[in-house]
């Protein structure tokens, strides 16, 4: 079970977050979602992060830019030459493409639209076809992420009819009241205008009810609108009437963003300037608290984003990796641009097999080794069956385009790197392999081994089983 | 067989078998449709073509005969449906309109009660609707408002029936009128006063007897057809002479699915496949496959009927074509072949690739949230509170999808949503004065039953845009009680109420009924037309209207346009059009680098932004201008730091804005030439990108990927090379050019405004800038040169491709969803008549508000 010194060091990261810990730890000792303490549930989650990495590069191993991986090596299946070429959208660049493949292995839908569902939600849906218990976030979706032309760039988890799963929590404050709630409160008002509040929710709930039973004059797209809308009304009711039993030493706010959200995050294609430290302190504090969220058994589903596809950013700072300096960047000096021109992303473009490729392998470095933290978080909690929750978790790991060419759609969508944990034993683990496969073939497989009937792709395309990579 | 082509050339199917009565017969509001062609077993099918299907079970099979076309009831029993048809009730409730057309043949001339020809009832006391036989008489009865639960007082016509062959169709319209035709003719009127709004949901449809089977009628039923609308008497006389069994002839039918088949599958086929070097521009091969004209010119190119030797299907068949890209796949191959073999029909004038750029399917029938505007705008009109300032603050932003921000499927909801919602409503009612408020819908501060239900229905008719239902009044009423219960005031009741209605479902909600199919009801298309005009609610005018049924004619939504048109909100609602049309947000967040542009203020993006509101409001409102002149207008309201970044004498001093004539100054007029815009070039004011705007979002071009193994990296100007200078490499490389020549000279126009939008006439590196192009309007074979930038803006502003991506873009506005394929003929319509009438934008707002495709519910599951 969970050790106590796991949990404080949770929270601890860059040692810039404090959260009460007695309500933490109230959470997982009073919570009524605490399933997990009897059973390991299932979970899945998408880790996406951008840019990818280049086919020639995941073939080197351990060596190089999959090197912070290499601690968690016997707990992960390394999946290369994993093929979405099929998803491939006429008109729109490689970068946009992959990132809306990435889980869901199928061309997008539409600029803020999926093909199809992603497979965390196939896998909610089968476990939970009538919803999650109530309280729980049913999807939990953030990330960190600069490039926000077309939401398949950033988003990663999506519903069954293609649209978003749930909002993306993008500042590490909205991520912490998205999880640990605080909403509009009627703890401080007396016992009869709790009542009457009530009487409120509760006629509010028959109506949206009304919406999505057999009388509704509504079409499915619509109804599944106004049952996303019932079930957080549900979550908000939990919340908001849940017993008065929390003890007054809160969790407290995670600290202020520091690095820019919204449209300033994305300044039309431009790229911003950012140092090496604010965005790990962003990653981190945003790691910690997703880990925290499915620690305490609040979130089962969803996804979390470190960067965009096609992601803008000039990055300066030294980075340290296991006390030496890794590379020290400076991406608009580098590329002697500023603008677009200076970004990051010109790394990718200008990736030539045959070249050293430094500053690509170094940025690629430090987002495995960012990824590998969130990774050891979920590791570092031992569950029910001995196995930590890493290992009893389906987290897929997949990203974008890789090789350097946005527009070479064979390049970019063909050799996409993948890698998968086991699943509570249902995946091998512990190699790297290359699958030589069809995204969807890989995914419908990791479904079929998790309880799902629903496959994902054609109704009538031949599946092509990938049994090499289970167990 | 594709089942997914079988799908549309079955609903084909149906749809020219409902209508070969009569090549004009108007199928829209049609709710339920019977033929008795298909009746398998006891079921006799719902050939409406609507999903589900609303089929019928013949009680006692063994009672009936079927003949082709017609099922005669020898012996009683009843037909009915096995539950209670909800999708027809809500349509027929909502639209308080209703047409019932049966043709059948008396058994005899005695039956009586009225004998149930067609019903919607319980039992011998208790319906909806009932049309039947007594004796040679005719006689309808229809629940409302203002008759009994058994739908008295009846209609009744003199002995008029005999045992021929007989056409009767009850129809009553919105406004109570009432009418039964026989054979054609109307024989009787009668208003029949009320609303259908209290038509019980449990009643069942059920033909040749009443539910609780004591009315049986005998005879043979040919047809039978229920519509959410009031047929007109044209209509009707139309159905009467088209007869209950007439066909569609076989060749006739097969032509119109291979129509179908063109429009639906092979004109995509051949926008995705071909046209990429088989339109007018490139035409290789000498071989046009955009026209009808140029696509048959060679005549063994498509031989219709006979595939196997049509020189398009060989070279398709054997892979040599598409070349160098992927072949067709085997269910396209068929698709192709069938049409051919089909007898090649073409209906287009052209194929246009942007139509298809989206796929067949571009959205479902997403529901509509408000936006954060639009509840500003609907509790502001609702309540008379301004609640901007925290809306703003709590509301998660609306984020763009498809170019706009209020695309529906794209308007989903979270925690941060409902907890908003709440804090909102809470807010927004501590700010009212309660009391008099509720002044405006009752006097009587009373709790009692009868008192507080009807405050409740007046108060959610206006704060939830249209009437209550029993069910919504009675959950109203329960929070009222709750209140009483607890010992609170009237003031306090009335509060939790609004707080309640407004975080309810059809608040938060543009709630319609999406099961009708045809037109919407009159409360719907109010709404409608309110939101679109205004982003706000309707007004009472428009309610009024929608109550008196004043909403009917293309006419009387005219004079509510042109009412609507002259309040401040429509200017707004423009403007939101504009800003999010041209994407003017991204001012804001402009962060252009700072050594490139060492004197750049942020305020510039404000002015900037402003300028190009200030411009389109002079445009649309105070001249009264077609849209197209947005491109070529001499005119500009600039800052004097704008006028200075522009490279203009300033005309003042100070912050404010001032309108600059620009007839002298032939380099900068229209929208193309303002900062906002041209600022989406990047930094390097990209060819690429700029000439991709006007390619995609002014002219509907469509463009393929970059082939592989392209270096898309931009390349920066250095001395002796500009960015047209590398533009021309690029368009003269055989690898680059095909695509690159259709849109990059399109920005050579542009050349002369930097990234920021200054004017310079050399770059940096000193290397002279020019402003002659060429530009290759989408569909045309030809591209016309421009010397001047000033040529290009006029060229854009006399182009009906522009034209048409205003209207496009208008619509998708007034939508909220992204236009397919199915839209396409529609946007044709409201495209002539919005620019045949001027091309203003109150023209086309009102094309768009009097069009089938803003009126007509596509009918939920059908294509």
């Amino acid at each position: 079970m969970k050790s106590h010194l796991n949990r404080r060091t949770l929270l601890q990261g860059l040692g810039t977050v404090t959260i009460g810990l007695p309500l933490v730890e109230e959470m997982i000792a009073t919570n009524a979602l605490g399933a997990a303490k009897t059973k390991v549930p299932t979970r899945a989650f998408n880790i996406f992060f951008g840019l990818g990495i280049p086919a020639p590069l995941q073939n080197e191993g351990f060596d190089d830019v999959l090197e912070p991986l290499k601690p968690l090596k016997d707990k992960l299946l390394i999946m290369r030459n994993v093929d979405h070429v099929r998803c491939d959208v006429r008109g729109i660049n490689a970068h946009f493409d992959g990132a809306t493949a990435s889980f869901t292995a199928e061309p997008a839908g539409g600029e803020a639209k999926a093909g199809g569902p992603s497979i965390d939600q196939v896998i909610r849906h089968a476990h939970h076809p009538t919803g999650l218990p109530v309280g729980m976030v049913p999807s939990l979706v953030a990330g960190t992420f600069f490039r926000r032309s077309r939401v398949g760039r950033y988003h990663h988890s999506y519903s069954l009819d293609g649209t978003i799963a749930a909002r993306m929590q993008e500042k590490p404050r909205d991520l912490f009241d998205r999880v640990f709630g605080t909403v509009t409160t009627t703890n401080d008002v007396d016992a009869r205008t709790q009542r009457l509040k009530r009487s409120v929710l509760d006629s509010l709930v028959d109506q949206y009810r009304f919406y999505i039973g057999p009388n509704s004059p509504l079409g499915t797209a619509s109804k599944s609108r106004i049952k996303d809308h019932l079930d957080r009304i549900r979550e908000f009711e939990q919340r908001a009437f849940e017993p008065k039993n929390k003890k007054s030493n809160g969790p407290a706010l995670p600290p202020r963003s520091r690095v820019p959200h919204g449209g300033p995050a994305d300044p039309g294609g431009e790229g911003i300037d950012i140092t090496l430290e604010e965005l790990k302190s962003e990653w981190r504090l945003l790691a910690d608290l997703y880990a925290l969220a499915i620690e305490i058994d609040r979130a089962r589903f969803g996804s979390i984003t470190f960067l965009a596809a096609g992601e803008r950013i000039r990055l300066t700072g030294k980075y340290n990796y296991n006390g030496r300096i890794r590379y020290e960047f400076n991406d608009a000096a580098e590329h002697r641009r500023g603008g677009s021109g200076g970004c990051s992303h010109e790394w990718w473009h200008k990736f030539n097999e045959k070249n050293e490729n430094k500053q690509l392998r170094a940025h690629a470095h430090m987002k495995m080794n960012e990824i590998a933290y969130f990774l050891k978080r979920l590791d570092s909690t031992r569950e029910v069956n001995g196995r930590s929750i890493l290992e009893n978790s389906l987290l897929t790991l997949s990203t974008e385009s890789g090789d350097g060419r946005h527009n070479n759609v064979k390049r970019e969508l063909s050799g996409v790197f993948h890698a998968i944990t086991s699943a509570n034993g249902l995946f091998k683990t512990g190699q790297s392999m290359d699958v030589k496969a069809e995204g969807i073939d890989v995914y419908n497989t990791m479904l079929t081994a998790m309880g799902s009937k629903r496959k994902i792709g054609p109704e009538k395309r031949e599946h092509k089983s990938v049994d090499k990579i289970r167990t | 067989m594709n089942m997914d082509l079988m799908k549309p050339i079955l609903a084909l199917i149906l749809a020219f078998t409902i209508t070969a009565r009569g090549a004009e017969q108007v199928d829209n509001g049609l709710l339920a449709f019977y033929d008795f062609n298909t009746i398998e077993g006891p079921i006799v099918k719902d050939r409406s073509g609507l999903k589900p299907a609303l089929d019928l079970r013949i009680r006692a099979k063994g009672n009936t005969r079927r003949t082709n076309g017609s099922l005669e009831i020898i012996k009683g029993t009843v037909i009915t449906s096995e539950r209670p048809p909800i999708r027809m009730l809500n349509a027929l409730k909502q639209s308080n309109e209703i047409t019932v057309e049966v043709w059948f043949k008396p058994g005899n001339l005695k039956q009586d009660g009225p004998a149930r020809l067609v019903t919607i009832s319980k039992n011998t006391s208790e319906r909806n609707f009932t049309i039947g036989q007594e004796v040679a008489n005719l006689q309808s009865r229809l629940r409302t408002t203002r008759t009994s639960k058994n739908g008295m007082p009846a209609i009744e016509t003199t002995p008029i029936l005999s045992g021929k062959l007989t056409h009767a169709v009850y129809v009553r319209d919105s406004s109570g009128n009432a009418s039964l035709y026989v054979n054609g003719k109307k024989v009787k009127g009668q208003m029949t006063a009320g609303t259908m709004s209290n038509w019980d949901s449990s009643y069942r449809l059920a033909l040749g007897n009443e539910l609780s089977g004591e009315r049986p009628w005998l005879g043979t039923l040919y047809l039978v057809a229920i519509y959410n609308r009031d047929l007109s008497a044209k209509e009707v006389a139309l159905h009467f002479k088209s007869g209950a069994q007439a066909k569609m002839d076989p060749t006739k039918l097969a032509a119109a699915q291979n129509e179908h088949l063109f429009e639906t599958k092979i004109a995509p086929l051949l926008s995705k496949h071909c046209l990429e070097c088989h339109d007018p521009a490139t035409g290789k091969g000498d071989l046009d496959l955009s026209q009808k004209l140029t696509a048959f010119a060679n005549k063994d190119m498509i031989v219709p009927g006979k595939y196997e030797i049509s020189a398009l299907w060989e070279a398709v068949a054997k892979n040599e074509m598409p070349k160098k890209r992927t072949p067709l796949s085997t269910p396209e191959k068929a698709l192709l072949k069938q049409w051919i073999d089909g007898g090649a029909k073409w209906t287009l004038s052209r194929i246009d690739p942007a139509i298809y750029a989206q796929g067949n399917e571009t959205s479902g029938n997403w529901i509509r949230r408000l936006t954060v505007r639009e509840y500003i705008a609907t509790v502001s009109a609702a309540t008379g509170v301004d609640i901007s300032t925290h809306a703003r603050a709590l509301l998660p932003p609306d984020l763009r999808a498809d170019g706009f921000a209020n695309t529906a499927y794209n308007l989903n909801i979270d925690l941060q949503h409902i907890n908003a919602y709440a804090k909102l409503a809470e807010l927004i009612v501590n700010r009212m004065d309660v009391i008099t408020y509720a002044k405006r819908f009752s006097r009587k501060h009373s709790f009692t039953d009868k008192d507080m239900s009807a405050f409740l229905e007046k108060l959610g008719r206006w704060t939830l845009r249209g009437p209550l239902e029993k069910r919504e009044v009675i959950l109203y009423r329960g929070i009222t009680t709750s209140v009483v219960a607890n010992g609170g005031s009237y003031e306090e009741a009335v509060g939790l109420v609004l707080q309640a209605m407004l975080q309810s479902p059809r608040f938060i909600y543009r709630m319609e009924n999406q099961f009708t199919g045809g037109r919407v009801g009159n409360f719907e298309l109010a709404v409608r037309l309110s939101y679109l005009i205004w982003g706000a609610p309707p007004d009472e005018a428009l309610y009024a209207a929608a109550d008196q049924g004043k909403l009917s004619s293309p006419e009387q939504i005219r004079i509510q346009i042109n009412r609507m048109l002259k309040d401040p909100r429509a200017v707004d609602r423009s403007v939101q059009f504009l800003s999010q049309w041209l994407n003017l947000g991204h001012l804001a967040n402009l962060r252009p680098d700072k050594n490139h542009f060492p004197r750049w203020n942020p305020s510039l993006a404000d002015d900037m932004r402003a300028e190009t509101i200030a411009f389109f409001k002079e445009i649309v409102w105070k001249q009264n201008r077609p849209l197209s002149d947005l491109f070529n207008a001499q005119f500009s309201y600039l800052t004097s730091q704008l006028a200075q970044h522009y490279r203009l004498t300033p005309l003042q001093t100070g912050k404010g804005t001032l309108r600059y004539d620009l007839t002298k100054i032939p380099s900068r007029g229209g929208l193309l030439t303002h900062g906002s815009v041209l600022t989406r070039g990047g930094d390097d004011a990209s060819m690429v990108t700029r000439g991709l705007f006007v390619m995609q979002d002014l002219l509907r071009g469509v463009v393929k990927d970059p082939p592989p193994c392209v270096n898309t990296t931009p390349v920066p100007s250095q001395p002796g090379l500009s960015q047209r200078g590398i533009a021309e490499k690029r368009i003269a490389n055989t690898n680059c050019g095909g695509c690159h020549s259709k849109f990059e000279p399109l920005a050579f126009g542009l050349e002369r405004f930097d990234g920021l939008g200054s004017y310079l006439e050399k770059d940096n590196h000193g290397n002279r800038l020019r402003e002659d192009g060429q530009i290759l309007f989408p569909g045309e074979a030809k591209p016309i040169t421009y010397r001047t930038s000033k040529e290009l803006m006029n060229h854009l502003a006399d182009s009906n491709r522009v034209r048409q991506s205003i209207t496009w873009k208008l619509t998708q506005f007034a939508l909220g969803r992204p236009l397919g394929p199915r839209d396409a003929r529609s946007m044709q319509t409201i495209h002539q008549a919005g620019w045949k009438s001027g091309g203003t934008y109150a023209n086309l707002i009102t094309a768009i508000a009097v069009s089938e495709l803003f009126q007509i519910q596509p009918p939920e599951n059908t294509e």
